[in-house]
This record gives structure tokens, C-alpha cells and sequence, in this order.
């Protein structure tokens, strides 16, 4: 896939968003191309890996995925900080979710990360008659935070393998760099992107 | 003393005359208390008319056709008239129901403590643990509590109870079937357990803890184990593991992540260097106690021990893990390291082996030592309402424990 001359980045992204909102789901069908009816709620958090192809870039992703329940929230700052991109995810059939997302918006804004690519996903798009969290407001919701919004389907793969691309796009090192020697590397504080660029990449 | 206060608590809820409305709608116009599930389960299997999924011996699926799980060898004859031998022995240890339990502890503790490490055997697990956790007399003392509990009271928590049934031990046949025995009485147990105790309530993880023990006992015999194990019968209580901020969960990782260092100096740096820290891949160990992350045959042992010897047995299992495997995680780079702490070797994960590495560590000192200093660091949690809550249960254990023996008669 990488042939000589391409660049490979390794990039953290986080998932958070709120209980059974389809985190996990959503990892195992970018990653594993799989789905599970009754997924095993996470305890603590789980780490994958998967790679996506933009241009010439190889973007490998290294995806920390958290537990959603509110009481493990004083586990998750190890995970957002200095993560690349953060992947907020709430499930479209719960206006509780969406609300929770709304709330770890804020929180990762107030951390003042302005690199970190925050993605939006409304899971759970296959389940449309049971829609309580509108489309289109949520729109105008992301449009004005910055964020990139996508509706997914871990289930049905909608929009999955898009949604991680798109991230992969907006990386800042991906963009061309407007002032390269005044760059700051978006995961400066990321101990894995350290640990692991310094192995694999040249 | 605990179970005094939470009476006290239900009876005001009592007065307050509340609403006995079930959430789980589905579940209305079925038997709730399931006290005899064993049978009950054997029922259902067979009234079941699909064919029945390969399980082994725990009754879990089996993903691949030959999944080893390490006891599905058949036996040879030598080992079966062992196995006989052991639980003839075990019989005569804890008397007809348990009766003689209490004075076999007294007279011959480190006769107990031997046994047990060696793995209490299957057909007598359930009775054993109730005994050794303290929690058969929590029941005796407590009689219509459960019920109560179960019936008659509304917990915040059902919405967030329900959602995680089907999620936890999907792959078990009691707890696969939807709105089948397995989930009703976990749903009971962690709904009960969430109004018994409003301040925990219901935390992710619970329910694998809940499940562990609703595969060998009853539904009330399970809640009175798990409020043994969170307010502290015998050992020093768990429930900083549930609570607001998940106190004891960063304590234990505090600790761990010393010892790891202390025992595995090597290995200790080389999680420096590739930032690894225990939160990464011990979090869950701690929070369900080994009962998600392990393989059941594993868990189960480990659980034996637990209940008799205290989380001790937690640090020393994860410590023997990681010895088990050091030299090989060592050379690993980050990412292949979370993935091996993620997945030990099947030869790690046999009892006989694993376990006697786990019991020749000795961490009880420094457990104390990291403890003061963790407290010292922190800001002793003390100050705050959950710690002197602590103190007072701990206080009422002691007291528990000189009483010991009369109780049961109560
Ligand atoms: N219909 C539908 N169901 C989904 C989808 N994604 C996830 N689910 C279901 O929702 C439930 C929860 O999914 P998880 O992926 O475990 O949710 P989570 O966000 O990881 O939850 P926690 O680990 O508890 O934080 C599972 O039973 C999935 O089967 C989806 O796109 N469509
Ligand atoms: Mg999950």
C-alpha cells in the first residue's frame, strides 16, 4: 500500500460520547469490519489501530475507546489529551446522548486544544423511525463549534470508514503547513504518537 | 452497624409509600423473584426449541470449535477419583448447608487457606463463597430485605441497568436468552444493589461481577455477596471502586503501578519509556475483579481466593501476569504492548501454573506503605463523608467479626 515516498503518520483519536451510544461498534466495523448485536459494554477503555490511505499519506490511527458511563469520566482526560482527533459520538435515537455530546464538546474545547480534530457522529442512522435527535439542527450545532459531522450506522457500515477518512483529511499535518518552522505538533503531549513515530516513522 | 443503617434507610422509603413501577415493562407479568433459578435454568433450556449452541463448561459459546478453556480435556481416571477425593474432603469440611464451617475456620484457618488456593471445587463453589464473604450471614440477619428491595422500590438507575443486560456475559447461554432467567435476575440483582446503596448505584462492571456470581447461586444469595464484598464483611469494604470519582480504582492503580516497579524493575522502566501506565490495561482487572477480562476457568480461581484473602490477590495475579510474560513485553513498542496486556498467552492463562506465581509474590507490606503514601499525596479521602463512611463500616466489621458465631443463631 505504501510505496516509497509516502508519508506515514500516526495520529491518536479518542472516542468518547455516552453508554451504548455505539463507540465500540463503531471501532469494530472500521477496524474489524464487524458488528455485534450485543456488544460488551468497555470497562476502562480499549485500544485499537487501523490505517486509512488520504493521497500519499498513510494515516494510522491509533483509537483509544472509553467507557461511557458519566462515573468513568475521571478516566478519560488520560485518553483526550493530546489525542489528534476526538470522535464524539452520540446515538440518534436518544436526545440524552446528544446532550452528553454536547458536554464533552464543551469539556474538550475548554481544554483549548484548537488542533485536535473533533468529529461528531449521530450513530445508529439505520434505526430512522425511532430518530429523536433531528438532522438538521444538529447540522447548524457542529457548523457553528468547528466540528465535522457525520450521521453513522455501525450496524449497517454507513458512513463508518467515511467518517475516519474525513478525520484523517482535516489532520493538520496533513494540511499544507502555513508557517512550518512555527508548526506545533498536534499530538506534542500524546505519549503513544511518541513512543511510536520514534519506531516507525522516518 | 451497616445493615442496621440501610434497614433504616429502606424503612423510610417505606413510609414514603413508593411506587412499586417497574421500567422494564417486559418483565411485569413474569415470576421477579427467581430464587430457584438453577432449576429454572434447566427449564428454559429445555423448553428451548433451537438447537442448543456449543458451550463449554461454563457454559459459555464456544467461538472456535476446539477453544481450549483448559478443563475441557477429558479426564483421565486418575484425575476424576482426585476430584472425588477433594470434594468428599471439602463435604466434610464445611458440614451438611455450612454448619461446620465456622468452627473448621477457627480451629484450622491455614488448613482452609490451602485448600482454597488449590480451588475450592466446582459443585460446592457457590456455598463456599457465600460462607468465606460473610455474605450467608448478611442474608440470615436480613430476611425480606432483598424482596423488598426488588419489589417495592424504584431505583434512578433501571434505564442504565437495562441498557447494559444484554452486554454483559453475551456469550453465556443463562444470560444470552432476552428477558430469559439470567437477565431478570441480573437486572434484580444490580437494581436491588443500586437502591440498597443510592450513593454507588449502578456502575458499568458491576454487572460482570453480578454475573460471575449469579452462575452459582441464587439471585438473593448474589446481592448479599456483592453488598459483603462493597461494604466490607470480612475484608475492607470495595465499594471505592463504584463510587463518584472511582476512589479505590485510582488508589489501586497508585499501588500497582509501584509494585510494578519494585518487582519488575525492567519491565517497570520500560512502560516508562513507552508511557504505559496500568490505567491503560489494569483499570478493569480492578473494577470487575478479573471477571471481564479473563478467561472463566482463571476468574473463577482467582475469585476463590479473593473472597477468602482479600484483593491481595488482584495485585499478585496482575503482578504474576506480567512476570509471566516480561521478557517478551519488554522488547514490545507501545502498540504491541497494550495489545499484549490486552491478550496473555493461553499458557498464562492456566490456574495451576499462574497461581502459585501469583501467591510466592508478597505485596501485603508495601500494599499498607503505598497506601499511606497514596493518601498522603491525594489528600487523605478521609476528609471526605465516603472515607468516614468507610471508618464506621469498617469499625461495624470489627465488631462483626467478635460476634462472630453468635449471628448466625440471631
Ligand atoms: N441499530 C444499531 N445499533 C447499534 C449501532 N451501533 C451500536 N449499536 C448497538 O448499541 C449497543 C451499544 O453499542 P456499543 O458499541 O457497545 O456502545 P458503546 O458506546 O461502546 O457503550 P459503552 O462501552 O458502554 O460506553 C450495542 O448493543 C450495539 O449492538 C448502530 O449503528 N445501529
Ligand atoms: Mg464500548
Amino acid at each position: 500500500m505504501a510505496s516509497s515516498g509516502n508519508k506515514n503518520i500516526n495520529s491518536k483519536l479518542v472516542l468518547l460520547g455516552d453508554s451504548g451510544a455505539g463507540k465500540s461498534s463503531l471501532v469494530l466495523r472500521f477496524v474489524k469490519g464487524q458488528f455485534i448485536e450485543f456488544q460488551e459494554s468497555t470497562i476502562g477503555a480499549a485500544f485499537f489501530s487501523q490505517t486509512v490511505a488520504v493521497n500519499d499519506t498513510t494515516v494510522k490511527f491509533e483509537i483509544w475507546d472509553t467507557a461511557g458511563q458519566e462515573r468513568y469520566h475521571s478516566l478519560a482526560p488520560m485518553y483526550y489529551r493530546g489525542a489528534a482527533a476526538a470522535v464524539i459520538v452520540y446515538d440518534i435515537t436518544n436526545q440524552e446522548s446528544f446532550e452528553r455530546a454536547k458536554n464533552w464538546v464543551r469539556e474538550l474545547q475548554a481544554q483549548g486544544n484548537s488542533n485536535t480534530v473533533m468529529a461528531l457522529a449521530g450513530n445508529k442512522a439505520d434505526l430512522i423511525d425511532a430518530r429523536k435527535v433531528p438532522e438538521e439542527a444538529t447540522q447548524t450545532y457542529a457548523q457553528e463549534n468547528g466540528l465535522f459531522f457525520m450521521e453513522t450506522s455501525a450496524k449497517t457500515a454507513t458512513n463508518v470508514n467515511e467518517l475516519f477518512y474525513e478525520i484523517a483529511k482535516r489532520l493538520p499535518r496533513l494540511q499544507p503547513a502555513p508557517n512550518p518552522s512555527g508548526m506545533v505538533l498536534v499530538d506534542n503531549q500524546s505519549p503513544s504518537e511518541r513512543a511510536a513515530s520514534a519506531s516507525c516513522c522516518s | 452497624m451497616r445493615i442496621k443503617d440501610s434497614s433504616n434507610v429502606l424503612q423510610k422509603q417505606r413510609n414514603r409509600k413508593s411506587r412499586s413501577l417497574l421500567v422494564f415493562h417486559e418483565f411485569e407479568n413474569l415470576p421477579y423473584l427467581m430464587l430457584e433459578q438453577e432449576n429454572k435454568k434447566v427449564d428454559e433450556h429445555e423448553a428451548g426449541s433451537v438447537a442448543l449452541p456449543k458451550v463449554d463448561r461454563f457454559g459459555f459459546v464456544k467461538q472456535e470449535a476446539n477453544s481450549p478453556d483448559g478443563l475441557t480435556r477429558s479426564r483421565s481416571a486418575f484425575e476424576y477419583e482426585r476430584e472425588e477425593r477433594k470434594i468428599r474432603k471439602w463435604r466434610k469440611m464445611i458440614g451438611v448447608g455450612g454448619s461446620d464451617w465456622k468452627l473448621y475456620l477457627r480451629r484450622k484457618p491455614h488448613v482452609v487457606k490451602r485448600r482454597i488456593r488449590k480451588g475450592i471445587p466446582d459443585c460446592l463453589r457457590g456455598l463456599v463463597w457465600q460462607l468465606i464473604s460473610g455474605s450467608r450471614d448478611l442474608l440470615l440477619m436480613n430476611p425480606g430485605v432483598y424482596e423488598q428491595l426488588v419489589i417495592y422500590e424504584t431505583s434512578a438507575s433501571e434505564l442504565d441497568i437495562i441498557r447494559d443486560i444484554s452486554r454483559t456475559f453475551p456469550s453465556h447461554v443463562f444470560f444470552q436468552q432476552r428477558h430469559g432467567p439470567g437477565q431478570r435476575s441480573l437486572y434484580n440483582v444490580l437494581k436491588a444493589y443500586s437502591v440498597f446503596d443510592r450513593e454507588v448505584g449502578y456502575v458499568q462492571g458491576m454487572g460482570f461481577v453480578a454475573g460471575l456470581l449469579l452462575l452459582y447461586m441464587s439471585e438473593e444469595d448474589a446481592f448479599w455477596l456483592l453488598v459483603a464484598l462493597l461494604k466490607g464483611a470480612v475484608h475492607a469494604p470495595m465499594e471505592g471502586l463504584y463510587l463518584v470519582g472511582l476512589p479505590l480504582v485510582q488508589q489501586y492503580l497508585f499501588q500497582f503501578d509501584q509494585l510494578v516497579k519494585d518487582h519488575l524493575p525492567r519491565l517497570g522502566e520500560h512502560f516508562v519509556q513507552e508511557m504505559i501506565n496500568p490505567s491503560m490495561y489494569a483499570s478493569q482487572w480492578f473494577i470487575t475483579v478479573f471477571s471481564y477480562s479473563l478467561p472463566f476457568h482463571l476468574a473463577l480461581r482467582i475469585w476463590d481466593v479473593f473472597l477468602y484473602e482479600d484483593v491481595k490477590i488482584v495485585f499478585k495475579v496482575g503482578l504474576a501476569l506480567l512476570k509471566y510474560c516480561h521478557d517478551d513485553l519488554v522488547k514490545l513498542p507501545f502498540e504491541k504492548l497494550i495489545h499484549a496486556l490486552r491478550h496473555f498467552p493461553e499458557d498464562a492463562m492456566n490456574p495451576d501454573t499462574l497461581l502459585p506465581m501469583a501467591y510466592a509474590i508478597k505485596v501485603s507490606k508495601r500494599l499498607e506503605e503505598l497506601k499511606d503514601e497514596y493518601e498522603k499525596q491525594h489528600g487523605k479521602v478521609s476528609d471526605s463523608r465516603i472515607k468516614q463512611k468507610l471508618q464506621q463500616l469498617n469499625d461495624a466489621d470489627a465488631a462483626l467479626l467478635q460476634s462472630e458465631g453468635k449471628q448466625i443463631c440471631e
